[in-house]
């Protein structure tokens, strides 16, 4: 058994308009033992996202500034939270990377230290330690830092910040989720169901790549375990669904749940030889060094490569359990875009 | 066989260059040390296999007449000090023999060659 | 010493070329069948202790080229032989691994291997452990051993101590003396009527169609000579032995497909002296196994100050802390390739590798991740082994070890060469027949690391023997069978 907190008097969230945001603040109205929430929104329009989901207190502010993590913290009580999903993964120029994912992240554990909050759970990604060597190979528990591209070196750099607060005593938790998918999907995620039920999605190099993926639900428990479970001070943990799978694997269950939902799936698929995956890996490389980003180059090129991680450790010492696997979250994603109205 | 015979050949090309690399790096190595790790790394030289050690007499008749134009001895201590590509090979050898010869004989070396 | 001078003119039933893990074994197998075996050794028979291990020494008198050979490609690989009475033997590090039970049957099923039965490789596994007194070491490993172990803990990997061919004297951890083939099946083929001639280099097999009539030799003098037989048994190891059979102009799959498991190293410095000259590290991590292990290797200070020497600019002041250093390795299963090929006029094959793609990122990720271990094992420096490296002190240091590493920086070597002669019925992809025969020829057999198929991902030396010792028994058996 893992020993664990209580929920705390007030849970903090930042980040709280994004995906992971706006799905941990419906699963936290709807439990009665969370007393407070009080959440990060960039802007007022943005803040109309979380009205819809219940009552919560939105502070209007910007992470890279730190007296907006102050403000956001201020007469939260005694017994606190953090939970920073804040974060930028498709910006238009990789400074933004930085600024938020890095220097964002170091003010708001500047801050979690300063106000004495009980426990802050860190949002990472696979992204710090890049991409397996091969694709039979599969991420421990612990890693040697190997940041894919910018995106990865501003979220290492951002994990780097915690572990220097952890080490002046934060109470601090890291969590990794690679690709996820579920409710509250951005248009990105929309592309790509069209782009599998159009028979377009780009296979590149064979398709027999790995890759870890972690339904939102499945994200959420994984979240809320870290923040709880007593013992995960200091670490970093994997959150993903129960095993990683091949790309062909992948859209094939999405092109089955697409099609169980009632839509006409073409059969084909679209391959690509792996080096067109290395064209865009180099392509992105170069528009990085610019300064620029681009996020179809980014994609095809990172999708050249196997990312599959361990969640044994994540089991043993969070009790974390993913109960949603693949072909179901996929199934409730397609039915929540329809739900949305959001076309296919 | 063919390449046996020509091992006094190859001192007269190896040994200069190997006393300049072990004279740059380790500049306080006594002399009579030096030409002990110098003979040792032209005695392994010697038996290296055919091909390599037609490669390291060619990239070493290049560095020895190097060494023998004006400037030549700190041009072929600049170029032996980078990483080419198949060049780079010839020091990398010659550096690597001599410092485990070196070090196994006289483990308390200091990195600039003088004893402890 | 057992072994006695080759003389210009031999004689005998059986020749066997090469005294190592195949050769030894086959001759011991044949001799006690009641055969006359010839052993012939290019190196000298070295009484074990008159050299001091992992030594320049030992590399001058018992290693093929005083350990200097490598594998052209980018980047070159270097590897060693041994080249004396008991080759690798000899010298490794004596680690002892079963023969892979998943392995032997994909090599069954891809290679088309007649009756690779498991149980009786792994009976014959269980006899050659109790010749060569396979046997882990008595009371605590040593320092650097432990650091294996200690760092694995921490992480969470698996790891293991890999019994060795070693025997100790009361239970005394320092005393180990090596149950090499000099020690065991080397006497043991001489008591049953071998002959073993050292200095003696086979340079080709004379061929009438698909008949090997007599070997031309060249002693240790210089001097040319012949030795006649029935049958032959080419046991050089895995570059030497397709060498022979090319100069001897068989054709077929041979030298081919090199194998081996290119390994890149670091350095790792402690707070205490852990550094142990003259043995090797026993602990191997497994967690990432088959394809990427990690290990200890031999650390006196001249080899620390070559693990050093890739970067000296930055890194040559850690060498007088030689005390308390001690190097690693990460090895990989490669899919790469390589091959051997033996060139008239030179006395020596050429010998090329590529690694692949895989292969590279492999390198690197095994590079960071040990670095990782040695951390966490307490490691207050660790100095990886190529170009440009970063002293890494801290975990942020591995991001910056991995974006500058390129396997074509780094120095990266072997020692488990194998499947140059794959055993087999697939005449596509093996050189010979699953018992050893050499396809095409009637009285010429392969019996050593050649005929592994693939890299076995473990020390291949306990394959090698419990194959060998399968082969020349069946042989044995038909042989008889034929009257």
């Amino acid at each position: 058994m893992v020993d664990r907190f209580d929920p705390p008097e007030t849970t903090v969230i930042t980040g709280a308009t994004g995906w992971l945001g706006r799905a941990l603040v419906a699963r936290l109205l709807a439990d009665p033992s969370r007393r407070r929430l009080r959440v990060l929104a960039r802007t007022t329009a943005e803040s109309h996202l979380l009205e819809s989901l219940g009552p919560v207190e939105i502070v209007i502010g910007d992470i890279t500034k730190p007296d907006t993590i102050a403000r956001l913290l201020y007469g939260t009580g005694v017994q606190v939270d953090v939970i920073h999903t804040a974060g930028v993964i498709h910006p238009r120029r990789t400074r933004e990377f930085f600024e938020v994912n890095t220097n964002g992240t170091r003010n708001v554990a500047e801050a979690a230290l300063d106000h004495g909050v009980r426990r802050l759970v860190h949002v990472s990604s696979n992204s710090p330690f890049g991409t397996n060597p091969q694709s039979a190979d599969t991420f421990r528990a612990i890693e040697p830092y190997n940041p894919y591209f910018g995106y990865g070196r501003s979220k290492m750099e951002g994990e780097l910040a915690v572990f220097e607060a952890i080490e002046r005593g934060l109470d601090a938790t890291i969590v990794r989720p690679p690709w996820f998918y579920g409710p509250f999907q951005p248009p990105r995620q929309t592309t790509f169901f069209r782009l599998v039920r159009a028979g377009k999605f780009p296979v590149v190099g064979g398709g027999e790549q790995r890759r870890s993926m972690v339904y939102i639900d499945n994200l959420v428990d994984g979240v809320l375990a870290a923040e709880l479970a007593c013992a995960a001070r200091g670490q970093g943990y994997w959150v993903a669904d129960d095993h990683a799978h091949t790309v062909n694997e992948i859209v094939e269950t999405v092109g089955r749940a697409l099609s169980d939902e009632g839509f006409d799936v073409k059969a084909q698929s679209t391959r690509l030889p792996a080096v067109a995956g290395r064209l865009a890996e180099m392509g992105d490389r170069i528009v990085q060094r610019l300064g620029r980003y681009q996020q179809q180059l980014h994609v095809l090129g990172e999708m050249n490569h196997t990312i599959a991680c361990d969640i044994s450790v994540t089991r043993s010492e969070l009790g974390y359990e993913p109960r949603v696997e693949l072909y179901e979250g996929m199934r409730r994603s397609i039915r929540w875009c329809l739900e949305q109205g959001v076309e296919l | 066989m063919a390449w046996d015979s020509r091992h006094h050949q190859l001192d007269g090309i190896v040994g200069p260059f190997a006393d300049m690399l072990l004279a740059a790096d380790l500049p306080l190595l006594p002399a009579g040390r030096r030409a002990e790790a110098v003979q040792f790394v032209q005695r392994r030289v010697a038996v290296i296999p055919s091909l390599t050690r037609f490669g390291v007499t060619v990239i070493g008749l290049l560095y020895r007449g190097l060494i023998a134009v004006p400037f030549g001895v700190s041009a072929a201590r600049f170029l032996s000090s980078k990483p080419l590509p198949v060049l780079g090979e010839y020091p990398r050898l010659v550096r690597s023999l001599g410092y485990a010869y070196i070090w196994e004989r006289w483990p308390d070396t200091m990195p600039n060659g003088s004893q402890r | 010493m057992i072994s006695e001078a080759a003389s210009s003119q031999m004689q005998a039933e059986i020749l066997v070329v090469g005294s190592g893990a195949g050769g030894a074994t086959t001759a011991a197998v044949l001799a006690e069948a009641g055969f006359d075996v010839l052993i012939v050794e290019e190196g000298e028979w070295v009484e074990q202790g008159s050299v001091v291990p992992f030594s320049l020494e030992q590399m001058d008198r018992q290693y093929r080229s005083g350990g200097v050979t490598v594998a052209l490609g980018l980047p070159s690989i270097a590897y060693t032989e041994g080249r004396c009475a008991g080759g690798g033997t000899e010298i490794n590090s004596g680690l002892y691994r079963r023969p892979p039970d998943d392995v032997l049957q994909r090599w069954a099923v891809d290679f088309k291997i007649a009756e690779l039965d498991h149980d009786e490789v792994l009976a014959i596994a269980t006899e050659v452990e109790q010749t060569i007194s396979v046997t882990t070491v008595p009371g605590r490993p040593s320092a650097p051993s432990e650091v294996l172990q200690r760092g694995a803990q921490r992480l969470g990997w698996q790891n293991s101590e890999i019994p060795r061919w070693m025997k100790y004297a009361d239970g005394d951890p320092k005393s180990g003396q090596r149950q090499s083939m000099t020690r065991t099946y080397l006497p043991r083929a001489v008591v049953a009527g071998a002959r073993l001639a050292t200095g003696c280099r086979v340079d080709a097999l004379e061929m009438t169609g698909g008949n090997a009539n007599r070997a031309t030799t060249t002693l240790a003098n210089g001097s040319r000579g012949t030795i006649g037989f029935r049958h032959v048994f080419v046991c050089g190891g895995a570059i030497q032995t397709p060498a022979l059979l090319q100069r001897s102009r068989i054709s077929g799959h041979i030298g081919r497909s090199l194998a081996v498991h290119p390994t890149v190293k670091l350095a790792a410095r402690f707070v205490d002296e852990l550094n142990v000259p003259d043995d090797v590290p026993v602990h191997q991590v497994k967690e990432f196994a088959p394809d990427l292990s990690f290990g200890g290797s031999a650390s006196q200070p001249g080899l620390v100050a070559l693990a050093l020497s890739d970067q000296w600019d930055t890194f040559a002041r850690a060498v007088t802390d030689w005390r308390r250093i001690s190097v690693y390795y990460a090895a990989i299963t490669s899919e790469g390739r390589g091959r051997v090929r033996a060139v008239r006029g030179l006395r020596d094959p050429i010998v090329t590798y590529g690694l692949t793609r895989r292969d590279r990122a492999l390198l690197g990720s095994g590079l960071a991740r040990l670095a990782l271990l040695m951390l966490e094992a307490g490691a207050d420096e660790v100095y990886p082994s190529f170009r440009g490296a970063p002293l890494v002190r801290k975990r942020a240091d591995l991001a910056v070890l991995r974006s500058r590493f390129a396997a074509g920086k780094a120095s990266v070597m072997t020692v488990h060469l194998c499947s140059t002669v794959p055993m087999g019925e697939d005449t596509t992809k093996c050189g010979a027949n699953s018992f050893g025969r050499v396809h095409g020829t009637k009285n010429v057999w392969v019996n050593d690391a050649s005929l592994l198929p693939t890299a076995p991902g473990v020390n291949p030396q306990g394959t090698v023997m419990a194959l060998a010792i399968r082969n020349a028994r069946r042989f044995a058996g038909a042989e008889r069978a034929r009257g």
